[in-house]
């Protein structure tokens, strides 16, 4: 009897090996472990047995009977999944097609260049101010020691709302205005819209600048390098050369002028650089003692820097735009590029 | 400005090349805009000797030259007829480019190989016209690049001087600088003044009486000079720096501007009534005509020249024609004076002249140089066109200008610029530039300002002389030390951002428009005439009229760029702007300034595909963009109402944005009249919101319920109501039963048409009842809900289906 379990589980897992399709598992499962199964049937004859030996063959009735239930669930297991993998494998899309998308909208050059900016100086401390585009003549140019009748306000093409009135011409009133607010020490980033009555391929009668200002006790000029080095390194790539030269601006003194290594040649030389190997990019200097007597601050106590630059200029160099007007067309073929 | 290398190289020593000289100019603050060169790139053309000369084989008109290089004979055809063999001649060799790229080739001309070109002045770019080539002089070295040997190679640069750098507007001034950064010495122009005859004060007087606009006016006479051509060299010096030649009197008078800055004025002294000269301001009205033969008109503030009956110049600016050297001058008054800057500039500007002279006097002239600038052009008179210097010279200098003296603190300079300097260190750069140094309490530098330096008043600009000289490379840069901790950015700033993001998000790009706008677009838009966005700022000097005034409204430049990208047939524009517009504000200096978020639809709703059949926007995709501004901002109390509509919008499909009874904004549908006033063939749809009344409504979470744990249960009401009932007024009334366990009401189905009886719609609502503390049982839904239904019969004329 014994001998006659063991053959018959060895059939029954020899069978098994070769079952592959779920009816042919269920034919195997009624032949062996069915009412009328193989297996089955041995329970049955147990009577015929002597009692003694009942028990023992019981039990491995039940073994074997247990050991095939268990098989034939872990090939009926294994059947489902390929099953269901082979039908996955037949649905296939076409991944190809498009993604069914809302298209997005963009931001305009200005605004990413200009929010680059102000991130890069919100980092070094400093916070956004500012001021109106329709400014008081004294904001604009006398308070920053451009008095009427003065050359240097022929080196801004003004555009007036009355005579005392004007459409400022660049961001620097709103150190200005600043200042008049609060004692130092200040740190201000101003971006803006500024305008000058000129039009061409590099001129615009409305265009955008980013003014800043720092004032404290012991502001060096020094501290205007190290400012305007880190700033240029964050938005033009660590390792762009830079130099300071020296220029004249009414509302600053020592004066100087930014320039970074041509973006374009990398300092070798070429159209946009005009063979120079360097790119203006901004306006700086230490504020005036004039300016400051403007404000009221005391010079002798505190001292300070200033420096503005053209967004347009930036936007240019980073995007490789060669005609300011595109800025201001808005033509989508251009706007969806950003 | 413009100088030449070898016009400086004249009055400082130095050892630089172009490029390098370029360089240090730049880094003085003298910044170098342009480089070129005379005979740059011209080594190619040399001095040759035409060794034989026949006719042409094939050609009447042409000759055939053998031509001695320096280093063989080559065969050269040429067409001009103005020379001889033995002659020395300019050649162009092969491979040698002439200005305007015209490259030299080997070729054959009527059967004759010529090597070569025997070039013409003008080939050569040194004159307009020229009859025939150019023959050298026979001492000219054979074989030798033509420039090099005529000694008129040079390199020019352009240079963008400051407005604060008077004292550089001449090749003397430039020089000086060169020489302060090498720390070499600035070599003076040498010359004498042969003085003969009777003393000028036998031949003129002057008069200064407005001396407050004239501190100083001296004067040379200089009889029986014969004006004509200059000499070759200052002619092409005084055309290297862009000044064109006219007569030995008037170029030695320019090459004097440009070799010392100062302007000076000859007066042809035989026009000048009694020899007179008399500095007053004009008469008001005063007509006078300025050398360039305009008719000007003076005003009293106008200051002038005169004889004993006439205005002959007005000052610092230009002469009259009634003066001027002509050919037949003989007798010449030369004038140096210095004149007001303000006044002159004033004049100037008024009248629209801008010259080399008042450019030099608005900006403040050196009042000791006139008399060296006086004496040098007398004695180039002398020199160049035969003049006899009278003895003496008239010099009128009522108030003589003291000298500034500043002290410099060496605190200061490194509390200013972060670096130390020593006494010795910053003395040094004073002499340099010209500055005399004396001795003071130690950290104290005391110097005396030269004349010429008329920008430097003050400590500060004192720094800056020491801050350029001693090189702005030499500041190392440092990080400030921290007073202050950073905020965060302003409430404003981040809401900025957070709706441009949200703007793009939904499909709108973003454009910029000029601040300006065309008067004409309120008609356009059919703006009302008392709306009061037509109270624009207007511009007094704008550059066009579409640019003329300052827009109230960001409309018009939407609709302007929706329907030139139409036209570039982007047929769906999506579009929005977010900036300023200018309000005039009764009472007040300055207009208002408000940010205003303002977009447009136009056309499909997405781009057609694969998957999405084409849809057209309506009102509702507008609407719902600015729902979800609103939710984004927190905004919770705002509400739509179809009344007081702008006039630009369809009446029956636009509303306003309320919040607190206060108007934040509109939107709808675009009045038909004014999207075909723009040429846009689709229904536009607009919305518009004032960001600062946004901001001020705006909240941010300030707590939240956590989710609902018990089950909720809905129940559907459909219902028919008049076509003329808004919905708004259903929703209203079902959430105006302020029911805590009603939770969300929602419109789920909108019908009309087919099964309605006409002039009824067909609405279907959904609300969902849910208790925050217990599971609601079946009968107290239908309580709840049976209250809702009766308050609707109630109140509303419906029909429950």
């Amino acid at each position: 009897m014994k001998q006659k379990l063991e053959t018959l589980l060895q059939d029954a897992l020899a069978e098994l090996a070769h079952v592959c399709t779920e009816e042919s598992l269920h034919e195997l499962r009624v032949k062996y472990l069915g009412k009328k199964g193989l297996v089955t049937s041995v329970m049955k004859g147990l009577g015929a047995l002597p009692p003694e030996e009942r028990p023992s063959i019981g039990q491995m009735v039940n073994v074997v009977k247990d050991r095939l239930e268990e098989e034939v669930g872990s090939v009926l297991n294994t059947i489902r999944t390929s099953r269901k993998e082979e039908k996955l494998r037949g649905e296939r899309l076409d991944i190809t097609l498009p993604g069914r998308r809302r298209p997005m909208g963009t931001k305009h050059p200005i605004t990413l260049v200009t929010e680059e900016i102000v991130e890069i100086f919100a980092g070094l401390g400093f916070q956004v101010a500012e001021g109106p585009e329709i400014e008081k003549d004294y904001y604009n140019f006398e308070a920053l020691n451009i008095p009427k009748d003065h050359p240097a306000r022929d080196m801004q093409d003004t555009f007036f709302v009355s005579d005392s009135i004007v459409l400022r011409t660049h961001t620097s009133p709103v150190q200005i205005r600043t200042m008049l607010k609060q004692a130092p020490p200040v740190r201000i980033i101003a971006p803006g819209t500024v305008y000058r009555c000129d039009s061409d391929a590099t001129h615009s009668p409305m265009f955008h600048q980013v003014e800043g200002l720092m004032v404290d006790k012991g502001i060096t000029f020094s501290d205007l390098k190290g400012i305007l080095t880190s700033f240029v390194n964050q938005c033009f790539g660590s390792g762009v050369g830079v130099r300071l030269r020296p220029s004249f601006f009414p509302f600053t003194e020592p004066s100087a002028e930014v320039d970074i290594a041509c973006v374009i040649c990398k300092g070798k030389g070429c159209r946009v650089c005009k063979n120079t190997g360097w790119l203006e990019i901004l306006g700086s200097g230490m504020v005036d003692p004039e300016v400051f007597r403007h404000v009221s601050y005391d010079s002798e106590v505190y001292t300070g820097f200033a420096f503005g630059m053209g967004i347009e200029r930036i936007a240019m160099l980073k995007y490789g735009i060669s005609d300011m007007r595109l800025l201001f067309e808005n033509d989508l073929r251009f706007l969806k590029q950003f | 400005m413009i100088v030449t290398y070898n016009w400086l190289k004249e009055f400082v020593d130095f050892d630089l090349s172009p490029e390098e000289l370029a360089d240090l100019l730049t880094m003085i603050g003298l910044e170098v805009e342009g480089i070129s060169s005379i005979g740059g790139g011209m080594d190619e053309v040399v001095v040759a000797l035409v060794e034989e000369k026949q006719q042409h084989p094939n050609a009447d008109k042409l000759s055939l030259c053998q031509v001695n290089n320096g280093r063989e004979v080559i065969s050269v055809v040429c067409g001009a007829q103005n020379f001889k063999a033995g002659d020395k001649v300019a050649l162009a060799q092969v491979g040698a480019v002439l200005p305007g790229d015209f490259r030299i080739k080997r070729s054959k001309i009527r059967g004759s190989e010529s090597c070569g070109m025997l070039c013409s002045e003008k080939e050569l770019g040194l004159a307009d016209e020229s009859a025939g080539i150019i023959v050298l002089s026979q001492d000219l070295p054979l074989g030798v690049p033509l420039f090099e040997a005529l000694g008129t190679k040079d390199t020019i640069f352009e240079i963008g001087l400051t407005p604060n750098r008077a004292d550089c507007l001449s090749v003397i001034g430039i020089a000086r600088e060169v020489a302060a950064k090498l720390g070499k010495d600035l070599v003076s122009p040498e010359y004498s003044v042969p003085e003969e005859g009777p003393s000028i004060e036998e031949k003129a007087s002057v008069r200064v009486q407005d001396n407050d606009l004239c501190p100083r006016y001296t004067a040379r006479y200089v009889s029986g000079c014969t004006i004509g051509p200059s000499p070759a060299w200052m002619v092409s010096r005084l055309n290297a720096v862009g000044i064109r030649s006219i007569n030995n009197v008037v170029d030695i008078t320019n090459y004097v501007l440009m070799e010392y800055g100062h302007p000076l004025h000859a007066f042809d002294h035989s026009l000048l009534a009694g020899g007179a000269i008399i500095v007053r301001r004009a008469d008001e009205g005063e007509m006078f005509q300025t050398l360039d033969g305009q008719e000007r008109i003076l005003t009293s503030a106008d200051l002038t020249i005169r004889d004993a009956e006439k205005v002959v110049a007005l000052a610092g600016i230009m002469g009259g024609e009634n003066s001027e050297i002509r050919d037949t001058t003989t007798d010449i008054l030369i004038e140096s004076a210095c004149f007001a800057p303000t006044a002159i500039r004033r004049t100037s500007k008024r009248l629209g002249m801008h010259t080399e002279s008042s450019h030099r006097f608005e900006r403040g002239a050196d009042i000791s140089v006139l008399l060296r600038a006086l004496d040098r052009a007398a004695s180039l008179m002398a020199e160049l066109a035969g003049g006899k210097v009278a003895a003496g010279r008239i010099d009128v200098y009522h108030d003589p200008v003291q000298p500034r003296c500043i002290q410099v603190r060496l605190d200061r300079i490194a509390q200013i610029l972060g670096i130390s300097l020593s006494c010795e260190e910053v003395s040094a750069i004073f002499r340099n530039l010209q500055f005399s140094v004396e001795p003071d309490e130690p950290g104290i530098v005391r110097v005396t300002v030269p004349t010429f330096r008329v920008d430097i008043e003050r400590e500060i600009d004192l720094i800056e002389e020491v801050a350029r000289l001693n090189g702005y490379e030499k500041i190392p840069a440092t990080m400030p030390m921290v007073h202050t901790f950073s905020e965060l950015p302003s409430r404003h700033q981040m809401l900025e951002k957070r709706l441009r993001d949200l703007l793009i998000s939904q499909g709108l790009s973003e454009v910029i428009s000029y601040s300006f706008m065309h008067p004409d677009s309120f008609g356009k838009i059919l703006l009302g005439d008392e709306d009061p966005r037509r109270d624009v700022v207007a511009i007094l000097n704008p550059l066009t009229e579409e640019q003329s005034v300052m827009r109230t409204t960001l409309l018009p430049g939407l609709l302007e760029t929706t329907a030139r990208n139409i036209s570039y047939r982007l047929m769906s524009p999506h579009l929005f702007e977010m900036r300023r517009v200018y309000l005039s504000a009764a009472g007040e200096d300055l207009p208002d300034e408000p940010v205003y978020a303002a977009g447009v639809l136009c056309g499909a709703r997405d781009p057609e595909g694969w998957h999405r059949k084409r849809e057209v926007v309506d009102f509702f995709d507008v609407k719902g963009i600015v729902e979800n501004i609103l939710d984004s901002f927190g905004v919770s109390c705002a509400s739509f109402e179809a009344r007081d509509i702008d006039t630009f919008y369809h009446p029956g499909k636009s509303c306003i944005v309320l919040c607190d009874k206060e108007i934040i904004g509109s939107l709808g549908e675009l009045h038909p009249t004014v999207q075909e006033n723009y040429g846009i063939e689709l229904p536009v749809y607009y919305f518009e919101l004032n960001f600062e009344k946004l901001v001020s409504f705006s909240r941010e979470p300030a707590s939240v319920v956590a989710p609902p744990r018990f089950p909720d249960t809905f129940r559907d009401i459909a219902m028919l109501i008049g076509e003329e009932i808004e919905t708004g007024t259903i929703l209203d009334c079902i959430r105006g039963n302020r029911i805590k366990e009603m939770e969300n009401v929602e419109l789920f189905d909108l019908y009309t048409g087919e099964g309605i009886p006409v002039g009824q719609k067909s609405i279907a609502v959904r609300i969902r009842y849910r208790s925050q503390e217990r599971t609601l049982t079946d009968e107290e839904v239908n309580r709840l809900h049976q209250r809702v239904l009766d308050n609707l019969l109630k109140n509303v004329n419906v029909a429950i289906r």
